[in-house]
């Protein structure tokens, strides 16, 4: 270390060790709150961004999403393909859906939600709509006449609380009109409700591939195939992997399909973020600002002694920045262990959204921001006060 | 050696314009112990300051050991004042968060010596004003005499060749000025450095080889 950085850190040290303690103590504590604030928001808005993400891994997508060629309306020889896609090195599963508006109706209420039409087995390989069974049971492939209804679309006896149209409180057991697009209205019987969280899911309604190929006539047709790979996050690697093994449909990733929705979300959140990192770190400014001030004020006269046996003014600074950084290095510590007892009680309790529970996830970006923030407002914040106090005329100092 | 042609301090324009100092000439040998006094207003402190480097003068010229020190900037009058001057304040002016030791250590350390020199210098400085069982004392446990010779021995730790005293015994009773004055002429006479102090009490001229007197910030007595 430098000559004048050690007389400046000898001072400061001293004056921390030998000064009010109290104060000192109270402006470590505030700076531990700023930084939890810092940190706290992002760490949520970056857990509901996991949700979502794995919401929509597990629940709409899986990772990759093949669709009909360019100029095709629907995937045909949909069980080669899959045969095909399951060879593929990489992909664990895939299933074929077949998805459309129908209009459902249950005792005079009729909603027209999207039908999806599914093979309950390959299914279960991709995705986890099975594990939010609610009440009832999931389909089996060879299920006729029975229906999958999601929660939001069963809705409540009391449809004042539905904010979509439902089926006024359908249960597992009763029986609802289907009228498909081609004009055949058929009977089925709830054999399940499901509650996944995921608003696409529970406002959908599931019946098997094979009863909808049975209505509309046709035969191993789809219009969507879902693909589980082996890792997530590689799924534009994998896009590469399939079209290089020969697969023309469209392939999509499930950040393709999500983005929008992700993007306006995040946003959002991410306005209330910098609101409150701009907050915080005026609020850090601020208090360090009058602590180093008041401290610089009330040895106004000291400084000037300082100044007067020969002590550089940029010793003086020094110290003062260093009393800061003291500061800030302390109420951060302070700081994560406040966070860290916070994030131990919200993992094990999580806040609950309408996706699910969100635990927070503190990214080491966050973190490394956080802290050289702080660290940026600790320097103006010592250096302004005690530039600005040792800029006086010595002996105005020294008169006091 | 000190000298100051034609110093002048003014506060103020026109017609609140206060000539603090007006055409002061002076000269001050190497060695010699220099009292000032004067009545208050005189501007004893005025030149006290000046000569101490702590204020500009409006207008003439002070060379202090061959160096004209009007012309140098802040950071040189700093290094000038930590390296050639030693300043000794009415009110001791002490840290009160240091020890005697780290308020004596501080200016060695600065100007560039090392700890163990410093703790060395600094120990052997307060056996030289007695306080050598007093090191790790803060001000506020030492009694105002024994500040002061905290003071004193601050203002000696870097060895300068003058030493300037404001009323350095103002706050002190007759007995513990008496130590300060003794202790002031004896480290003058030893370590020949040369010693200017402002006092207005009369008994301590009898410590001093000369004294100026000073009214209405002109030099009235040069005591030559």
């Amino acid at each position: 270390m430098l000559e004048e950085e050690q007389v400046a850190f000898f001072l400061a040290s001293r004056l921390i060790t030998r000064g009010n303690k109290g104060t000192i103590l109270l402006t470590i504590m505030i700076i531990a709150m700023v930084f939890v604030n810092l940190i706290f928001l992002p760490s949520i808005i970056a857990g509901i961004v996991v949700l979502f993400n794995q919401q929509n891994i597990d629940y709409s997508y899986g990772n990759l999403v093949i669709e009909p060629r360019e100029d095709q309306l629907l995937i045909t020889n949909v069980k080669e393909l899959q045969q095909k896609i399951n060879r593929i090195p990489g992909v664990v599963a895939s299933t074929p859906r077949y998805s459309g508006a129908a209009t459902i109706v249950s005792k005079g209420k009729s909603t027209t939600p999207l039908l999806i039409a599914i093979n309950p087995d390959d299914e279960k390989q991709v995705l986890k709509i099975h594990t939010g069974i609610a009440s009832g049971d999931y389909l089996n492939d060879g299920d006729t006449g029975q229906i999958l209804i999601g929660k939001t679309l069963a809705g409540n006896k009391d449809q004042k609380v539905d904010r979509t149209p439902t089926l006024g409180g359908v249960d597992v057991g009763k029986t609802v009109e289907v009228t498909f697009r081609n004009g055949v209205t058929r009977q089925y019987r709830i054999k399940g409700i499901i509650a996944s969280g995921q608003f696409s899911v529970d406002s959908s309604a599931f019946i098997t591939r094979k009863e909808l190929e049975s209505v509309l006539g046709t035969a191993d047709t789809a219009n969507q195939i879902l693909v589980k790979t082996q890792k997530t996050g590689n799924e534009d690697a994998m896009r590469i992997t399939l079209m290089q093994y020969g697969i023309q449909e469209k392939i999509w990733t499930w950040q393709d399909k999500s983005a929008d929705f992700l993007k306006s979300i995040v946003g959002s959140f991410n306005i209330i973020n910098v609101i409150s990192t701009i907050v915080s770190l005026i609020i850090a400014v601020i208090v360090i600002f009058i602590v180093i001030f008041i401290n610089t004020v009330y040895r106004r006269k000291q400084i000037g002694i300082l100044q007067a046996i020969g002590i550089d003014r940029s010793i003086i600074i020094k110290s003062y920045i260093f009393q800061a950084l003291f500061i800030c290095v302390c109420g951060t510590l302070a700081g994560c262990a406040l966070l860290f007892v916070l994030l131990q009680y919200l993992t094990a309790s999580p806040l609950v959204f309408p996706g699910g529970p969100v635990a927070p996830v503190l990214e080491p970006m966050l973190l490394f921001r956080a802290i050289t923030s702080l660290f940026i407002v600790s320097l103006i914040a010592g250096f302004l006060p005690s530039w600005l106090t040792t800029r006086e005329d010595i002996l105005s100092a020294i008169r006091g | 050696m000190i000298i100051g042609s034609n110093l002048a301090k003014i506060y103020g324009k026109g017609s609140v314009e206060v000539r603090a100092l007006d055409g002061v000439d002076i000269r001050i040998r190497k060695g010699e112990f220099v009292g000032i006094t004067g009545s208050s207003g005189s501007g004893k402190s005025t030149l006290l300051h000046l000569l101490g480097l702590l204020d500009r003068p409006t207008t003439g010229s002070l060379v202090i050991d061959g160096v004209e020190v009007a012309s140098l900037n802040e950071r040189e009058r700093t290094l000038f004042r930590l390296n050639r001057l030693g300043y000794v304040f009415q009110d001791y002016a002490l840290v009160p968060e240091l020890t005697a030791e780290e308020n004596i250590y501080l200016p060695s350390k600065v100007r560039g010596m090392t700890v163990k020199e410093c703790t060395r210098t600094c120990r052997d400085i307060l056996g030289v004003v007695g306080l050598r069982d007093r090191v790790n004392f803060l001000p506020g446990e030492l009694s105002g005499g024994e500040q002061q010779r905290v003071a004193i021995a601050r203002a000696l730790v870097n060895n300068p060749a003058i030493i300037l005293a404001d009323e350095p015994c103002a706050n002190l009773d007759t007995r513990n000025s008496t130590i300060i004055l003794e202790l002031i002429r004896k480290l003058n006479t030893e370590l020949n450095q040369t010693v200017v102090m402002v006092s207005h009490e009369e008994w301590h001229q009898k410590y001093f080889d000369r004294v100026i007197v000073m009214q209405d910030g002109k030099i009235v007595s040069s005591g030559e």
